[in-house]
């Protein structure tokens, strides 16, 4: 009797035990890859860790000093300026170029195929290589950018750098981003309209609907999750942005182009200051969040 | 029998192996500044490889992430780099911080031939030495010829106050007078430098227990700094020297490993008749050895050829400009590199950025400041004023 109440017992607890054992390699992973860091990040943000100092002297906790000295920092607080202004302008100009250029592609009866390879490769170069080619396409002494303005009359421009003057710095670094990051919400966009089923356009088309409103009223809501989530990615992506700056402007002129990244590595990283780095981080990562919410609800909601 | 094949085997493929382990050369990692400075030191390597039986990896870096990758590496109880290049500027730092092996220690003694006046970089406060000399790398005036024949007579104005008259003339004619080098940081504060010595001014006083960086004679030199560049134009290095050589632009502040074709001593004085400074401001690149490093012997070998005289001699063919005076003022270095010269006199009677733990926390906060005031979005006054407030942190 009691090896018969004893055997289905057990087979729940394997039941139960499986999923667990099966998700533990993950959960072993995000642990190590993820929690760890963060818990690292937060801890560090309240200490004075300096890398070098920290093997001989050690280091403090500080409680909120880090996070008052970065917001009594005046270029922390440009800098924060800088990366919302830049992504919202970035983000959007990619959205609608590249959703644009989607429809465009989309709607032509040949040639898709060369056309999207050809689209997408500035998205496939390295952003190193990216700056480093603008860098001399608009170099004030051997760029064929300023050349031409020259022949074209623009004799001022023989000289000018584009990305050490105040009025086009930030513009000039925006314009780069841009063109480089179009094709990746292209990408998503095109392959989201191939999902549009061709009797709704049919259907539109027979109640006499135009070109407008059918992009209106039958392209925009079949795509629309996959607009927020190109937002949403392109927004986390832009709001790391690093590379470009360093390579191009290193923050100037007058941090007119520094961001996030690009202050906590002048500041935290090279300096060696990673208490200070691991909170302005983590300022970093609640900026992201919050942009993020809107988009992730209402991603979530039309669904 | 075939349990006496399988152990057999095993034995074999254990003594193979033993015999490949044996024979595994050592293995040297160097961890270089890249650009010229790099070329110099990896020039060595195969003749060394050679003569060791080692084999010699090499990374090379920016000036920014050398600096990190020392540090970061540092912290390791066995380093990954064995021989590192280190700016003359990070000394304090990598001292203070164990970093850097104590050569002395290890049997190293600096010869007579090593220009005297570059060594402090590399000696510790216990007097030991810690890092060698290799690249006499120091500020420069750079000046394309043609344009200074043509608005000069061919005289290079020897303070800064005819380097601006003669500017602002050029200007006027649509030629790019003065060039600043773009990049707030170690760029604008290392160039700006020889122009606030000139002027008699300092970054910090001499015992380094104040910042001086607001008195009446650096707020000249950086209004002397901002009209230059109203009489030019700011560019990064790549494109300074470009447009030097191609007289497109007619003066700037350069070092000798850029490749220009022009270069002088730097102006001495503010303006003719004031007191000359010694305003050649060092930014020599030293090569030392990681003290986490697990090859000593062999890294010390290293250091010693290549800051050899010989090996220094043979590196002015390929833009190296040695910090030895048998190699600066040799006649087939002159004949090679004429500048060679002006180096050796620059390397004389220079001035080397502070010794201070902080120096790269103070070029971050002071480059910004520079370009805002040459760029007009804040006075000199207010530029400098909320320099020293910042930097006065530091202390």
């Amino acid at each position: 009797m009691n090896q018969g109440l004893s055997k289905p017992k057990r087979k729940f607890d394997e039941d139960k035990a499986f999923p667990h054992i099966m998700l533990a390699p993950t959960i072993v992973v995000m642990l190590i890859m993820t929690v760890y860091p963060i818990a690292f990040t937060i801890y560090y943000s309240f200490t004075d860790y300096n890398l070098l100092k920290a093997v001989k002297k050690g280091y403090n906790f500080i409680a909120f000093d880090n996070f008052t000295k970065l917001f009594q920092n005046a270029v922390f607080r440009t800098a924060i300026f800088n990366t919302i202004k830049f992504t919202i302008f970035a983000v959007l100009a990619e959205t609608i170029i590249g959703l644009l250029i989607a429809v465009f592609v989309n709607s032509l009866p040949k040639g898709q195929k060369v056309m999207r390879t050809l689209l997408l490769l500035p998205y496939l170069l390295p952003t190193v290589t990216v700056a480093l080619a603008w860098r001399m396409l608009l170099s004030s002494n051997y760029g064929p950018i300023n050349q031409w303005l020259v022949d074209m009359g623009f004799k001022d421009m023989a000289n000018y750098n584009w990305f050490y003057h105040i009025g086009t710095a930030f513009w000039t670094v925006w314009l780069i981003d841009v063109w480089q990051n179009v094709p990746f919400v292209f990408l998503l966009l095109y392959a989201s309209l191939q999902g549009v089923p061709t009797q709704q356009y049919e259907a539109a088309h027979l109640d006499g609907a135009n070109m407008f409103q059918r992009f209106w009223y039958v392209t925009l809501p079949n795509i629309r999750s996959s607009i927020f989530l190109c937002l949403l990615l392109r927004t986390i992506d832009t709001f790391r942005l690093f590379d470009k700056v360093n390579i191009l402007t290193q923050g100037g002129p007058v941090n007119t182009t520094t961001t996030i990244t690009q202050y906590l590595y002048a500041f935290g990283i090279k300096t060696l200051n990673f208490g200070f780095g691991s909170a302005g981080a983590l300022v970093m990562t609640i900026l992201v969040l919050l942009l993020s919410i809107p988009y992730i609800r209402t991603a979530i909601g039309s669904k | 029998m075939k349990k006496f094949a399988v152990i057999m085997s095993l034995l074999l493929a254990l003594c193979i192996c033993s015999v490949s382990f044996a024979q595994e050369p050592e293995t040297l990692t160097l961890l270089l500044r890249a650009g010229t400075y790099g070329e110099v030191i990896k020039a060595l390597i195969p003749e060394f490889e050679a003569a060791h039986n080692c084999k010699i990896e090499f990374s090379e870096e920016t000036f920014d992430d050398l600096h990190t990758k020392i540090s970061m590496d540092a912290i390791n109880a066995e380093g990954t780099y064995d021989v590192i290049v280190v700016d003359g500027s990070w000394k304090a730092e990598f001292i203070d911080n164990d970093i850097l092996a104590d050569l002395t220690e290890l049997g190293y003694a600096y010869d007579e031939d090593i220009i005297p006046a570059t060594l402090p970089a590399g000696i510790g406060p216990d007097g030991h030495a810690y890092l060698i000399p290799f690249f006499g790398n120091v500020t420069v005036f750079m000046y394309n010829q043609d344009l200074i024949d043509k608005y000069n007579n061919g005289v290079v104005p020897t303070n800064w106050a005819d380097v601006l008259t003669l500017a602002q003339t050029m200007k006027a004619d649509g030629v790019d007078g003065f060039l600043l080098r773009a990049g707030a940081g170690d760029n604008n504060v290392s160039d700006f430098l020889p122009v606030l010595k000139s002027f008699g001014a300092w970054v910090m006083n001499d015992d380094y227990s104040e910042i001086t960086i607001n008195t009446p004679e650096a707020k000249a030199a950086l209004q002397m700094y901002v009209d230059l560049y109203k009489a030019g134009n700011m560019l990064d290095k790549d494109n300074i020297v470009a447009a030097i050589n191609s007289g497109s632009a007619a003066m700037g502040v350069g070092w000798p490993g850029w490749g220009a074709e022009h270069y002088t001593t730097i102006p001495t004085m503010s303006a003719e008749g004031a007191d000359p400074q010694n305003s050649s401001i060092y930014g020599c690149w030293f090569i030392g050895m990681a003290n986490n490093s697990t090859h000593k012997e062999l890294a010390l070998e290293f250091l010693k050829e290549v800051t050899s005289a010989e090996f220094q001699q043979s590196t002015v063919e390929i833009g190296g400009v040695p910090c030895r005076e048998s190699c600066l003022l040799n006649e087939d270095s002159l004949k090679i590199n004429p500048n060679l010269e002006v180096v050796y006199n620059s390397l004389a009677v220079g001035t080397y950025r502070p010794f201070v733990t902080f120096w790269s926390e103070y070029y971050t906060i002071l480059g910004p400041y520079i370009e805002a005031a040459v760029m007009g979005q804040q006075t000199v006054d207010e530029a400098l004023d909320a320099a020293q407030a910042e930097l006065a942190g530091l202390l």
